[in-house]
């Protein structure tokens, strides 16, 4: 029996990159869902469950998805679902830097758009695979 | 103390770095109000808001809490979940800070809680500097500076939040957010003088402490008294929005026919009618004079006897909540024989 697709929650408040990159991962044998700011993404989040989530950071507002994740952390059954931030904030915010030391996005992959697509699956891939046998662990 | 400014246009960068530090709540605009709540993005906080409907208090002393339940062979069980949350809460006037730092003094020392405690370790306090409203008169109860009971202080000057750190958590924040603070310079102390300055100028309404209590003590059967209790409701409004208001009535909520229940406290006021009733039905307070003098006395005389100063903060939000609009600048000049105070 083929295994069922792994679910990825794409937010982003640019509609054209959303179906650039939805459409490059969905070829790739993901479903992706769909939302266009953080509270959407969150709601989404909580109902689908996703296994992987990629985050803009710069939406409606200028920090929309800091506080986004911050509320995924602080979500129980979202805690642990891997993050990726993509984002053009360090082109448009140049002398701002997310701290290393930062918890609430240290142990997420962070891209400057624009993306390599080609990274990013490996990225996901990897990441994705890691997981599954951390949970196939006895 | 440390102190540094942040440019104006990175505050949304720092809320969003100190999101790691816990949760970030701060006033937001509700129907009409103003209240502090929990952010979902930054544009929600309003720092500009006049007042809050209820002070910060009600983290703190959250106006109805589970202490703790019981069960038969398990005995007693706190209920400390909540009590673990750790938030932020940002943008917190000079006065509520002060209103904090006497509840302290309530909650500690000679009686000890451990929920109001726990929760004063767990929430950050990041204070914000205000302009006076017609109901403010902070100034005259000494409570329009804060010096201590915050983690970080922000006054609104030109571009710039001037920032003191106030703890080590406060110190941690700014450290976190790397070089989004800059230091200060003469200019900026300068210009932190103008406005302070400017604020002082800026109150309207002005009341005099000094020597209240001993006023108070000759005062103690002033018509007023008898006045004010024929206008108050005893709707406990005043009370609630208190920012030191601490009364609170503890009951137990038993499972029918079980051997379990819990434990839980919520908010009381001095100007409900059951507050002086005791077993036998003895009430030491039946008349809403009594009720309200009662409410005066202890804030502006019992309190300073007992912790050396008043327990009101001038924030105002008595004035605001109350439907018969009294006053309490009014009631105090009254007693002082000073007419026309408000307008000053």
């Amino acid at each position: 029996m083929t295994p069922p697709k792994k679910k990825i929650l794409m937010v982003d408040d640019d509609p054209d990159y959303v179906e650039a990159v939805s459409s490059f991962l969905e070829a790739n044998g993901y479903v992706v869902l769909k939302a266009h700011d953080g509270r959407d993404g969150l709601k989404l989040a909580k109902m689908e469950h996703p296994d992987l989530i990629l985050m803009d950071v710069m939406m409606k507002e200028r920090t929309e998805g800091f506080f986004t994740v911050q509320q995924m952390r602080r979500t129980a059954e979202l805690e642990a679902t891997p993050i990726f931030v993509l984002s053009s904030l360090y082109s448009q915010a140049p002398d701002f830097r997310i701290p290393p030391e930062a918890g609430w996005l240290a142990h997420d992959e962070f891209f400057s758009k624009p993306v390599n697509l080609m990274e990013l699956l490996e990225k996901i891939r990897n990441c994705l695979a890691e997981r599954a046998h951390e949970e196939a662990r006895p | 103390m440390k102190i540094l400014k942040l440019p104006k246009h990175r505050l949304d960068f720092f809320a969003s770095v100190v999101q790691q530090f816990g949760e970030v709540h701060a006033p937001v605009e509700q129907d009409g109000k103003f209240v502090f709540r929990r952010l979902t993005r930054w544009s929600e906080a309003r720092l500009d808001y006049p007042r809050t409907a209820l002070p910060p208090k009600k983290y703190f002393l959250p106006p109805r809490e589970t202490m703790f339940r019981y069960r038969e062979n398990e005995g007693y069980v706190p209920s400390m979940d909540e009590l673990n949350r750790r938030i932020i809460l940002f943008g917190v006037h000079a006065c509520d800070v002060y209103a904090l730092n006497i509840l302290d003094r309530v909650f500690s020392g000679e009686y000890d809680d451990p929920y109001y405690q726990t929760r004063r370790r767990n929430i950050a306090i990041i204070g914000i500097d205000c302009m006076p409203d017609d109901h403010c008169f902070c100034r005259s109860m000494r409570a329009d500076f804060a010096d201590h009971g915050f983690d970080l202080f922000l006054y609104g000057i030109g571009d710039y939040y001037q920032a003191m750190v106030g703890t080590a958590l406060g110190d941690d924040m700014v450290l976190a957010t790397g070089p989004l603070f800059e230091p200060m310079t003469q200019a900026d102390v300068d210009e932190y003088k103008l406005r302070s300055s400017g604020k002082r100028r800026a109150f309207r309404m002005e009341v005099e402490i000094r020597d209240l209590p001993e006023i108070f003590e000759m005062e103690y059967q002033n018509e007023t008294w008898k006045e004010l209790g024929e206008k108050c409701l005893s709707c406990g409004s005043c009370s609630m929005v208190c920012p030191t208001c601490y009364c609170y009535d503890v009951a137990d909520h038993v499972v029918l026919g079980a051997r379990d229940g819990t434990r839980s406290r919520s908010w009381d006021s001095c100007l409900f009618s059951t507050h002086a009733l005791v077993a036998g039905g003895e009430n030491f307070r039946k008349d809403r004079s009594a009720r309200i003098k009662f409410r005066y006395y202890h804030k502006q005389r019992g309190f300073v006897a007992q912790y050396g100063r008043p327990s009101c903060v001038g924030c105002g939000r008595c004035i605001s909540a109350c439907p018969v609009n009294i006053d309490i600048s009014e009631v105090i000049n009254q007693l002082r024989g000073v007419q026309d105070a408000v307008a000053k």
